[in-house]
């Protein structure tokens, strides 16, 4: 199979005033995999992840998305300009810790939005692709609902329905079930465990071990703006090198 | 009971200053609207010197009465060549008036939007056009019904200004009647009557607007 | 524009502003009463009341100034123009003031009138030293929003002759032919007087919000 790198990152840093948030990072991530990204608040997981597209900006270092420079124009050295980042964006998509639905919008209009602005499609299309999408997440019983009636765990499967009509190349989920109540989570991560086994690309910033260690491929440990630690599940869960994630796990007993 | 008799023989006068009023209400009222989504769009997408000069502009107009505005431009203009008629200058003038102030609300309304709509809508692409026409102006305006029918009746209200200029509307007719007949109450409380007719189809229509609001969930965020 | 000229300016503002003051604190009084009486529901006034207050809100301060100005004499009464100004600036300020004291009784709990009346507290001490205090704090940023609009509608009152801040720069320019001195310093007398205005809005904002009802 050939070896596609969808995202590549270079030596990212950045600074919150005068904090540095994110230090010399590097990670490539690869078609089809996905990538979980682990580590105390703080840490600058959230930070990194809204660097992939480019709703943080970083000080130093390079993002490539599909080979291209993200966020600065590679010819010119320039920052792109709102237009170029927004037609980058169609291929990088996010789901929000917040879910953030368009509340003036009904569940199916919230999935067709992008579609029918951004990609100009026309209405029929939106509509089946949207209706499909919202079918795989199960809400398709939903359509004419508003957000607000909705709770935690529908609307953030909506808010990935949302994601995958766009067709991305990538899915990034910041912290998606964080703001759940407990009983809602599972039903979002079978939503996401689905995705995972479909192939899709997925960078996926979360609190949940399991999910993590049953889903990834890469696991990454973010440690006050470091990646101190980067391997596969079964490596990072039972015997990872930084005593940073040993501590984070409980590995060794006190 | 002659004198309403006077009055309904004399009522050409008052039907024109009533068309004229409603004509110079709606015209402005739009071209004011148009003009503070404009100024909201472009505080959204200019650099800080622009949004500096709006900001001025939109703050400038608060603090000055609309007569001395409209005087600056019906008495003031011909120094620099360009000559008003008081209609015109009436228009010119409630409309950005007026305009500055529906940017005001519009923006205020603006600030208080959950940042994590927009950042949603920038995250799967949109543009910054698509986002202010898609995202921000229906947020915006839906969320602000009752503040602009204020608004929308503030612009009806200083459109009687105009009198001043000469331009023949709802109160110069009653005046001019008023001065003829020697019927003062009379004459204006027909006045009155009309300008709350107005009003209350103003508060008619958007009360049904937000009627809509409420029902396409503008108020849920 | 010589020095004359700028005495007669700063005349008009300063009758722009006493004429302003008493139909500020004239208009706030009676708009409390006002309140209070539709408050306790007396049931033919609060009719009259609920009227006056939605005309008034819908009549342009002009229209308004010439029917009072052009009305009143027909009952035998001579009105001077200054006074006629005051009594529409008061009567139009009074009708918004009295709705915006209205709201904030409506959002008055009545859990404090309980606790009150259990008690043993007069109706009187009540209203004194609880309620009205209470009520005012609350109204403060939207009764100062409504003196900056009074001021801003002052120039209504020159249809009926009154040398205001507005119609003194068309006496002045009338005199020198050059409009726009005047008028550009009339502009920044106004905003002043709104700009302090708005600045006593925001500490009035900071105190209502400890109120926080």
């Amino acid at each position: 199979m050939p070896d596609t790198t969808v995202i590549r990152i270079k030596n990212l840093s950045k600074q919150f005033n005068g904090v540095e948030v994110l230090r010399d990072i590097n990670l490539d991530i690869k078609k089809g995999e996905v990538v979980s990204i682990l580590g105390s608040s703080g840490s600058g997981k959230s930070t990194l992840l809204r660097c992939m597209n480019y709703l943080e900006q970083p000080e130093r270092g390079k993002i490539f998305v599909d080979n291209m420079r993200m966020g600065v124009n590679e010819s010119t050295n320039k920052p792109m300009t709102h237009n170029q980042l927004a037609k980058m964006r169609e291929k990088i998509c996010m789901v929000f810790q917040n879910f953030n639905l368009w509340p003036h919008l009904t569940v199916l209009q919230n999935v067709m939005e992008a579609l029918l602005h951004v990609k100009k499609m026309p209405k029929k299309q939106a509509k089946e692709i949207a209706a499909e999408q919202l079918e795989k997440v199960g809400m398709e019983d939903f359509l004419e609902q508003y957000p607000i009636t909705l709770s935690g765990g529908q609307k953030q499967r909506v808010a990935i329905a949302r994601s995958l009509a766009m067709s991305p190349d990538v899915l990034l989920f910041d912290e998606p079930t964080s703001a759940l109540d407990p009983e809602r989570v599972e039903e979002v991560l079978m939503v996401m465990k689905k995705l995972s086994q479909e192939g899709y690309t997925m960078v996926v910033v979360t609190h949940e071990m399991e999910f993590a260690r049953m889903v990834s491929d890469q696991v990454v440990f973010l440690e006050k703006g470091k990646l101190i630690e980067k391997s596969a599940p079964e490596k990072f869960f039972t015997n990872p090198d930084a005593i940073r994630v040993r501590q984070f796990l409980k590995l060794d007993p006190q | 009971m002659e004198d309403w008799i006077t009055i309904w023989e004399a009522r050409s006068i008052f039907i024109d200053g009533f068309a004229t009023t409603l004509g110079i209400f709606l015209y402005s009222s739009f071209i004011a609207f148009f003009i503070g989504l404009l100024l909201l769009y472009f505080l959204e997408n200019s650099n800080k010197n622009w949004q500096y000069l709006i900001m001025l502009f939109v703050n400038g107009m608060r603090t000055i009465p609309f007569l001395v505005f409209a005087y600056l431009l019906y008495y003031g203009l011909p120094e620099l060549g360009i000559r008003l008629d008081g209609y015109t200058a009436g228009l010119v003038g409630l409309a950005l008036y007026h305009g500055a102030y529906f940017c005001e609300i519009l923006l205020s309304r603006r600030r208080v939007m959950p940042n994590g709509l927009i950042e949603a809508a920038l995250a799967h692409g949109f543009k910054k056009k698509t986002l202010f026409v898609r995202m921000i102006l229906p947020n915006t305006v839906m969320n602000s019904l009752p503040l602009i029918g204020n608004q929308l009746i503030n612009c009806l209200k200083d459109s009687a200004f105009l009198s001043i200029l000469t331009v023949e509307e709802i109160t110069f007719a009653a005046n001019n009647i008023q001065s003829v007949h020697y019927i003062p109450i009379k004459a204006f409380a027909c006045a009155i009557v009309l300008y709350w007719a107005i009003t209350l189809a103003i508060e008619f229509v958007m009360n049904k607007l937000i009627k809509i609001g409420n029902q396409k969930g503008f108020n849920h965020a | 524009m010589g020095l004359y000229e700028v005495i007669e300016l700063f005349q008009a503002a300063w009758t722009t502003m006493w004429i302003a003051a008493i139909s500020i604190v004239i208009g706030i009084i009676s708009a409390l009463i006002i309140a209070i009486i539709r408050e306790k529901k007396i049931p033919f006034l609060t009719e009259i009341l609920t009227f006056y207050i939605s005309i008034i809100r819908a009549v342009p301060l002009v229209t308004l100034t010439l029917f009072v100005f052009l009305s009143i004499p027909s009952f035998g009464i001579n009105l001077h123009c200054i006074t006629a100004g005051i009594i529409a600036l008061t009567v139009n300020t009074t009708a918004f003031n009295a709705e915006i004291f209205r709201t904030a009784l409506e959002r008055f709990s009545p859990d404090q009138r309980e606790a009150a009346e259990s008690i043993g507290m007069s109706n009187f001490t009540f209203y004194r030293y609880i309620m009205l205090p209470q009520i005012f704090t609350i109204s403060l940023p939207a009764l100062v929003n409504e003196m900056s609009n009074l001021i801003k509608s002052t120039p209504a009152i020159a249809m009926i002759g009154v040398i205001d801040l507005t119609q003194v720069t068309k006496q002045i320019s009338s005199v020198t032919y050059e409009p726009m001195p005047p008028i550009l310093c009339a502009g920044v007398i106004y905003m002043l007087m709104i700009s302090f205005l708005v600045k006593a809005q925001r500490m009035a904002e900071k105190k209502a919000l400890r109120l926080a009802m």
